[in-house]
């Protein structure tokens, strides 16, 4: 199949999985405890019956949920996010200001599990019964079992309390005076402890990942040549073998990177990142609705275009499936 | 003449869950620069071991190798630094695989897996080391080289990928080819064209060849000398023409002894079918004994040939069996 059919494709798929995310969580929220029509009046100051129906009607919350889905669908449809309840603002223009330093954090996070995990993988590889190895294995059960709050809060504790290496919390500092470019390493500089927190979790899966595919690797017929024409000892492992191992790990990469969406709304509550994370915590306490089925959507959008991404880099990585339709 | 390789007394053992085992046990081998040797033995014989010790890429662990000498040209390769046994890998000895079909890397393009043979052992630039590439597709007779050279090894037919493999093993004239049942994985008819390519190589460039095959057509075609291996040790070792008009091992006898059914197939190719079946199966390296390990499917085995192993006596067309041994004492006396 030709990459613009896949994609075509791919899209489509994708395209259907978000209206079901949409129906889904829409009638979840509103199944939810807590009246946003409250909320909405508690900002305002004094309550009565009747600003709590004007605010009803205003917003349309007084329709029967089924009236209100069709609505937001047909509204959805025409790339309409709708209005924040809380901040009058358009959806759209909240999490445009915000995706960026969501973005940034996963793809971060991302980019540092990948590489440790894979050299970590390697390393363990070579010698399956090593320290390496055996580090290996207690990461993956703790990186994988410790809450993301426990691990950020304690990183917090370490490298921002006692040793003030990173800052607490924010993207920025508050201050802040310089160039563009001290200005990136400012930001760079607060991405360090929620890039390494969100990493933790899934770094011990690409290390086992990795470890496991380069043990397979490395006792293929292709290794086994390379030795035979003379290939020093290095160059067989990063050159020859790692091509090959690192192939699963794309794949898998591809599949964490929803984990991942979620895991970092939950790592930016906890550094205060100024990403869609906590303006979902926010949203939810507020029963903002817009905004939490905005910021879904876009989540969820954001997944699909991931995985169709990693798809099309394992095409590159993978001439076998790049040339489908076998020999010439 | 002095011998290119020179094999002695090697021992080779594998750490397994049933404790070690010999998987070779004193295996000695000849060869003379330009010559063809075949080895021929059921599968688990230690024929590939054989081929990897000489190439120095026993797996080690679980492997071990725990006694002999291998000589290239006079040199010990046996502890040799691993600096002077990779410059020889490739260079000095070029090794085809069984497995044409695994053997390439499959996320390199089949030009860039001959060119970096040619990169690692010869000084030429990448754009020499690609026309020689390409040259030597033409040499091993793959089609359309200008735009195969830039082919996946999947897009390759086992026939062609194997052909890619000895241009790698070619690539920088080695003196010594060892071919590892070369054929075994491909088609009846393209086993004969792989056959066909290995001689005219050998014609032109002179390089001596270890010949590993089932075929005892190609055996008799190409060896000149026939080394035939039973559980890690060489029972029978000569001329190629001794050999198979009068095998003088039991076992040797039973692979080529008895020609039955001729395969029809084989016959049209006007080839001789593979190594005939002996009835029972080589015994696991860790049940085997002292005596003979041949003994419990060999027909004219007597009492001695369970409590001593027979040594390989004989000059020239030398056999491991007590009966032969006796008959040649009273052929001497
Ligand atoms: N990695 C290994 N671990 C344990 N035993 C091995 C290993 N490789 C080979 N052997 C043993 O060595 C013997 C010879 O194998 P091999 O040389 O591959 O036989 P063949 O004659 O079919 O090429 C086999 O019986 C096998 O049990
Ligand atoms: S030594 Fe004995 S058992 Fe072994 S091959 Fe000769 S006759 Fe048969
Ligand atoms: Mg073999």
């Amino acid at each position: 199949m030709n990459t613009a059919a896949y994609i075509a494709r791919r899209l489509f798929y994708g395209l259907v999985l978000m209206f079901f995310v949409v129906v889904l969580n829409f009638v979840l929220i509103r199944l939810a405890p807590g009246d946003p029509a409250e909320v909405i009046a508690g900002e305002m100051g004094g309550i009565t019956q009747e600003m709590l129906a004007d605010i009803r009607a205003t917003y349309g919350l007084d329709k029967p949920i089924a009236t209100q889905l069709a609505i937001y669908l047909g509204q959805i449809a025409r790339g309409d996010l709708g209005m924040s309840f809380f901040f009058d603002q358009p959806v759209a223009k909240l999490i445009g200001t915000r995706i960026g330093a969501t973005i940034l954090l996963v793809l971060a996070a991302q980019l540092v599990s990948i590489l440790i995990g894979v050299v970590m993988g390697v390393f363990a590889a070579r010698k399956p019964n090593g320290v390496v190895s055996a580090l290996v294995a207690v990461f993956s059960t703790l990186g994988y079992a410790l809450p993301v709050f426990w691990t950020g809060i304690m990183l917090i504790i370490v490298f921002a309390s006692w040793l003030p290496i990173f800052p607490v919390e924010g993207m920025r500092s508050a201050r802040f005076e310089g160039g563009s470019f001290a200005y990136v390493l400012d930001v760079l500089h607060h991405l360090v402890l929620p890039a390494v927190t969100l990493a933790i979790i899934f770094l011990a899966q690409y290390a086992r990942l990795a470890r496991a595919s380069m043990i397979e690797v490395l006792g293929a017929d292709y290794i086994r040549t390379a030795r035979a024409k003379g290939v020093p000892e290095r160059r067989v492992v990063f050159h020859h073998a790692l091509r090959n191992a690192v192939l699963p790990i794309l794949t898998v990469a591809g599949l964490q990177f929803g984990n991942l969406i979620s895991g970092a709304l939950l790592v930016e509550t906890v550094f205060n990142w100024p990403g869609m994370g906590t303006l979902a915590f926010d949203s939810i306490l507020r029963r903002d609705y817009p905004t939490v089925m905005g910021i879904l959507i876009i989540g969820a959008a954001m997944v699909v275009v991931a995985n169709i991404l990693t798809d099309l880099g394992y095409r590159l990585a993978d001439p076998r499936i790049r040339t489908e339709g076998g020999r010439r | 003449m002095s011998p290119l390789l020179d094999v002695r007394d090697l021992r080779v053992e594998f750490a397994t869950r049933h404790g070690t085992v010999t998987a070779l046990d004193g295996v000695s081998l000849r060869l003379e620069p330009g010559e063809t040797l075949g080895v021929v033995g059921e599968s688990g014989c230690g024929k590939s071991i054989t081929a990897l010790a000489i190439m120095g890429l026993i797996p080690m662990p679980p492997g071990r190798i725990a006694g002999g000498s291998i000589r290239l040209d006079g040199e010990e390769l046996i502890g040799a630094p691993e600096r002077r046994l990779r410059q020889l890998r490739g260079r000095d000895i070029g090794m085809i695989f069984q497995e044409p079909m695994t053997s390439l890397n499959p996320v390199f393009r089949v030009g860039d897996q001959i060119a970096e043979a040619i990169l690692l052992h010869q000084d030429v630039s990448r754009d020499e080391a690609r026309t020689r590439a390409l040259e030597l597709l033409r040499t091993v007779g793959v089609p359309d080289p200008g735009q195969r050279i830039d082919a996946y090894p999947h897009e390759l037919s086992g026939g062609l990928r194997q052909r890619v493999m000895i241009a790698i093993a070619i690539s920088c004239q080695p003196r010594l080819l060892i071919a590892d049942e070369p054929t075994t994985a491909l088609d009846v008819t393209v086993q004969a064209q792989i056959f066909d390519l290995i001689r005219d190589i050998q014609d032109r460039l002179g390089v001596a060849v270890i010949l590993i095959t089932h075929d005892m057509g190609a055996i008799a075609e190409m060896a000149d000398r026939v080394a035939v291996m039973y559980a890690g040790r060489v029972v029978e070792e000569g001329p190629a023409d001794a050999i198979l008009d009068s095998p003088a091992h039991p076992y040797t006898r039973g692979l080529i002894g008895c020609i039955p059914a001729i395969d029809p197939a084989l016959a049209a190719l006007d080839r001789l079918p593979p190594l005939a079946e002996i009835p029972g199966v080589v015994p696991p390296l860790h049940l085997l004994g002292q005596g003979c390990a041949f003994a419990d499917r060999c027909i004219e085995a007597v009492d001695i040939c369970r409590k001593v192993a027979p040594p390989l006596t004989g000059r020239g067309h030398a056999v491991a069996c007590h009966l032969h041994a006796a008959a040649a004492a009273s052929e001497e006396s």
